[in-house]
């Protein structure tokens, strides 16, 4: 289960996915992002909510994080310790802007 | 009208057209013909029938009224098609006439004891039987395989009797169908497929009790077949073969009797048991004992024989057999299975010397091959003291297990069933997520890749002990022989523009388990995840 908040103000967008990114739900994320991807600069992802992710989450991390190269910044707020050490795992640490 | 007689009743041979033209005519020829031989019946013969009108149906009725056993014989099916609207067809038998089937040039789909089943177009196959008086045979068949169906086994019904030569066939509709000995011998990605739905199907037969008196009891024939040869066992031990046989249990479960590859088939995506002409009820040693002759007994003396009947070598039918037997008694303990196997072949020897005696040419060849099924019935015979088994082992459905179709929608299912094991043992909140995230590719991984022909399952079983606890979640599937842990790690360290995904889920869950490890045993790709609580 996986419910989506988002606002988009002055080209900054804040999408705070709340439950668990896995295989079935991702679509529905990477679907949030592809949307309102036209119109913004900068991609604040707010995992504050976000319990749990698996590689398919990463996936759309790594995507998200390849499409905003080219056109602004991405950053990943508020990650828990068992997220984050999924992170660190995966070498996602090193890639994403987590504040 | 051409006229004879036939087993006393006369018979009276209508042809062409018989309507409003001509029906008062030929009642008056019909009357004329059977008056005076004191029949109470005719046969009318309407092979060269064209076409009968309503005038010519009231001939018939008048007909009946003056000699009730009136039969309408060998009738063209556009004009059966009559009889059977007018109601013709129940106030009097009347039967179709024979459509002829040439199989010449047709392929070979299924061979059972009694007949061989040949495709002759692409929705159709006809079994023909090898007996060319084999009316009864195809009526017990029919009636058998209407009985099982409708106890619930998938099985092909016949809709049509025809002539095939000088014998008989009934033609079933059957859709690109393949029999599992086809798919063992070309496929081999499907061999574990095989496996679980054949042992699905035997299951599913030997679940069905069977109302008392429709199907013959398959003990009572073992015990003549035991009879019939005990005297020829040295050592005393045919009166102990006899004696076991009779102390096998009674049992109202239905038994295939002829249950091999060739006649299991994948009809489009559906598992369909054919030829049930052999349909009975007994123990399930009953039925072992042909499928270990069908596999193994039959060729012992000549290993490579198999091929020629299955389409695949020795090696694969040991194979099947093997692990078809685990599967059917859920064990893998080899000891447990010898013992059975033991059991089975007590009798798959006595069965097959009977045989061997009654179809074999007295020759040495012959000679030999009986010789070799007799010292290894002498052999099985030293150490086997009861022929039961038990043959329900757990029917409580065991907590720590689970069954799921092995689609990716099924995740939260499965999420869940772990879950509630792992938070049952009281692991931590922490832990319950990094299993979560190893479970989850382990499962998409089967969804996604297993089953690539088709629909399949995946067993999951949770078991959590020790001190500290283990947790140790163990993934059983029969689809493609696959081991993701072969794959090789992806670089964690490249930027994100070069970073690809593939191969992350399951490094993440070698990282995350203390222990993951493959292995492919009795037809499953079985995949172990550990981890400390």
């Amino acid at each position: 289960m996986l419910k989506i908040d988002r606002k988009v103000e002055n080209g900054t967008a804040v999408i705070a996915p709340e439950g668990r990114l896995d295989t079935v739900t991702a679509p529905e994320m990477e679907a949030a992002v592809r949307d309102i991807l036209p119109e913004i600069t900068e991609l604040i992802l707010d995992f504050g909510k976000l319990e749990y992710i698996s590689s398919a989450g990463l996936r759309v991390l790594l995507s998200s994080q390849k499409a905003m190269n080219g056109r602004g910044t991405m950053k990943v707020r508020n990650v828990n310790e068992t997220i984050g050490e999924v992170f660190e795992i995966t070498g996602f640490s090193d890639i994403l802007n987590i504040e | 009208m051409e006229n004879q007689n036939r087993g006393g009743v006369p018979v009276v041979r209508l042809s062409g057209r018989i309507d409003s033209g001509n029906a008062a005519e030929t009642e008056q020829a019909v009357f004329a013909r059977l008056a005076g031989t004191g029949a109470t019946g005719a046969d009318l013969d309407a092979c060269d029938l064209d076409y009968i009108s309503s005038a010519g149906l009231r001939m018939i009725l008048r007909l009946k009224k003056n000699y009730p056993d009136l039969r309408i014989l060998n009738v063209k099916p556009e004009v059966y098609e009559v009889f059977d609207m007018t109601g013709f067809a129940e106030m009097m038998p009347v039967e179709k006439a024979y459509r002829v089937v040439s199989v010449e040039g047709c392929e070979v789909i299924g061979e059972g004891f009694n007949g061989k089943v040949y495709r002759i177009d692409s929705d159709n196959v006809v079994k023909v039987y090898k007996n060319s008086n084999a009316l009864p045979e195809i009526q017990h068949e029919r009636e058998v395989a209407r009985l099982a169906l409708v106890l619930g086994v998938p099985t092909a019904i016949s809709y049509d009797v025809v002539r095939v030569g000088d014998s008989y066939g009934s033609v079933f509709e059957l859709l690109n169908s393949r029999s599992f000995a086809k798919l063992l011998a070309n496929e081999p990605d499907r061999y574990g497929f095989c496996v679980d739905e054949y042992v699905k199907m035997l299951k599913k037969i030997h679940s069905i009790r069977v109302p008392e008196g429709r199907l013959p009891s398959k003990k009572e024939k073992m015990l003549k077949i035991v009879d019939s040869v005990k005297d020829l066992i040295p050592g005393g031990l045919g009166d102990k073969l006899a004696e076991m046989t009779s102390r096998i249990p009674d049992s109202d479960r239905m038994i295939h009797g002829d249950f091999h590859t060739k006649n299991i088939v994948l009809a489009g995506d559906e598992v369909l048991t054919i030829d049930m002409d052999t349909l009975s009820v007994g123990h399930p040693i009953l039925e072992l004992v042909h499928m270990y002759n069908a596999y193994i007994g039959y060729y012992e003396n000549d290993r490579d024989a198999v091929l020629a009947f299955q389409g695949y070598g020795p090696d694969i039918a040991d194979r099947f057999w093997h692990d078809s037997l685990a599967a059917y008694l859920g064990t893998s303990d080899e000891a447990r299975m010898r013992e059975i196997e033991d059991k089975v072949r007590c009798l798959s020897y006595a069965y097959l010397i009977d045989w061997g005696r009654r179809h074999f040419p007295d020759d040495a060849k012959s000679a030999q091959t009986i010789g070799v099924w007799m010292s290894g019935l002498v052999e099985v015979l030293g150490r086997v003291d009861s022929l039961d088994f038990d043959t329900e082992p757990d029917t409580a459905p065991d907590p720590n297990e689970a069954e799921f179709d092995a689609v990716a929608e099924n995740l939260d299912a499965v999420t869940e069933f772990v879950n509630s094991r792992l938070s049952a043992a009281g692991c931590p909140a922490r832990s319950v997520m990094q299993i979560d995230i190893a479970v989850e590719e382990v499962f998409v991984n089967i969804a996604r890749y297993a089953y690539p022909q088709g629909r399949g399952t995946a067993l999951v079983r949770v078991e959590i002990d020790g001190e500290p606890p283990l947790a140790r979640i163990t993934f059983r599937d029969r689809g493609t022989p696959y081991n993701p842990l072969e794959r090789e790690d992806p670089d964690v360290t490249l930027s994100a523009e070069d970073r690809e995904i593939g191969g992350l889920g399951i490094f993440m869950t070698k990282k995350i388990s203390d222990n993951v490890s493959y292995e492919y045993r009795n037809g499953q790709n079985v995949l172990t995840l550990e981890k400390l609580l």
